[in-house]
């Protein structure tokens, strides 16, 4: 069988062309191994690891646009796929945005909580980001900050790549609650207004604090993020949403 | 466990400067199962707030598709609860002022709490 062959045959679902198109990548054959990922993807268009395939040559062959189109149909076809999360976290670090690359790795991750090599990545990242250079955009839905009102509502921001504009609403929901009782509890026992509120979770920190007089700021971060750094966030984090709440006034 | 031994984390809590009491409550109902050095503060009071805050914390957490919190931080203007999960549904709780060692007390009740069941 000709080496090039798209689909040599290696069992019932035949998907041996990844193999092939991986060797030919490593090899440096880029166009030959783009050509086989592609004759893979229109037999199998859903098959996320073909994507990934073709997002690993077109990053190779320096195409970051073609790349993050690819890595991003893999994660339609398959949200977790971590190998799509790495090439989007590679790109996001290749142009030195440290923030994006933090979060395509943490969302990875969060799928595969044992895989060494992501877990090294994620340490690279942090270590070649500015400590002062984090997300803190309220607009980016993958920003771990939801601003809320009194009343459980939304206002901005989002929790996770992963977790959908649901998760954030209900989040919100929640928070309010939860906001509403520190509230209480500060004043019972006498403690004057209260300033924030840390959660520890074997997976998750959490920390809220207040932003003017009716709305609040949740901060969800990874466990792995240290808890000063997390109210040194949470504190950044409150002034931007008061000046978002400033602006919208 | 007895009430001894509850006796001795409870005496090392608020051996901590700035701690001005602690107690160990049931999660469950909020009930007080012992508690050291409550002379300012309503016992009942602080137990069910604690237990308040625990659960709160617990449906954000679980909302957020978090894990079950290991422990909940309230900071005010004049002093913390800080409550940490025990086993058998116990948390520790400890109310400071603002002078407390927080990252001390926080690594101390993390300890006596793993002993709590």
């Amino acid at each position: 069988m000709n080496e090039f062959a798209p689909f040599p045959t290696s069992g019932p679902r035949g998907h041996a062309f990844l193999e092939l198109g991986e060797r030919l990548r490593r090899r440096g054959q880029l166009d030959a191994a783009a050509t086989v990922a592609s004759a893979g993807l229109s037999h199998y268009p859903a098959l996320a690891d073909a994507h990934d395939l073709l997002g690993r040559i077109r990053a190779d062959l320096d195409d970051d646009d073609a790349a993050t189109a690819a890595w991003q149909s893999a994660l339609e076809c398959d949200p977790g796929h971590a190998g799509a999360r790495k090439g989007l976290a590679f790109l996001a670090f290749r142009r030195r945005d440290f923030a994006a690359a933090e979060r395509q790795l943490e969302a990875a991750a969060s799928q595969a909580p044992h895989d060494v090599t992501l877990l090294a990545a994620l340490d690279r990242v942090r270590v070649a980001r500015p400590a002062s250079e984090e997300s803190l955009r309220l607009d980016d839905p993958s920003s771990g900050l939801v601003l809320f009102d009194a009343e459980g509502m939304r206002l901005i921001g989002g929790i996770s790549l992963t977790a959908g504009d649901a998760t954030a609403d209900a989040v919100a929901a929640e928070g309010a609650g939860f906001v509403r009782d520190a509230a209480r509890a500060a004043r019972l026992l006498d403690l004057g207004a209260w300033r924030q509120l840390v959660v520890e979770a074997p997976d998750a920190r959490i920390a809220l604090l207040p932003v003017g007089r009716d709305a609040s700021l949740l901060v969800w971060r990874p466990a792995t993020t240290p808890l000063g750094r997390l109210v040194a966030t949470a504190t950044r984090a409150g002034a931007a949403a008061r000046e978002w709440l400033e602006r919208m006034a | 466990m007895s009430a001894d031994p509850w006796r001795r984390i409870l005496d090392e809590v608020t051996g901590v400067a700035g701690v001005r009491g602690a107690l160990i409550v049931s999660s469950e109902d909020g009930l007080v199962v012992a508690e050291a050095a409550m002379a300012s503060l309503e016992t009942a009071d602080v137990a069910a707030l604690a237990a308040g805050l625990a659960s709160r914390a617990g449906r954000v957490a679980r909302v957020a598709g978090a894990s079950a919190p290991t422990s909940v931080r309230l900071t005010a203007e004049r002093g913390s609860v800080i409550a940490v999960a025990g086993d058998a549904q116990l948390w520790l709780v400890a109310i400071t002022d603002p002078s407390a060692e927080l990252g001390r007390l926080r690594i101390l009740l993390g300890d006596l709490a793993a002993t709590l069941g």
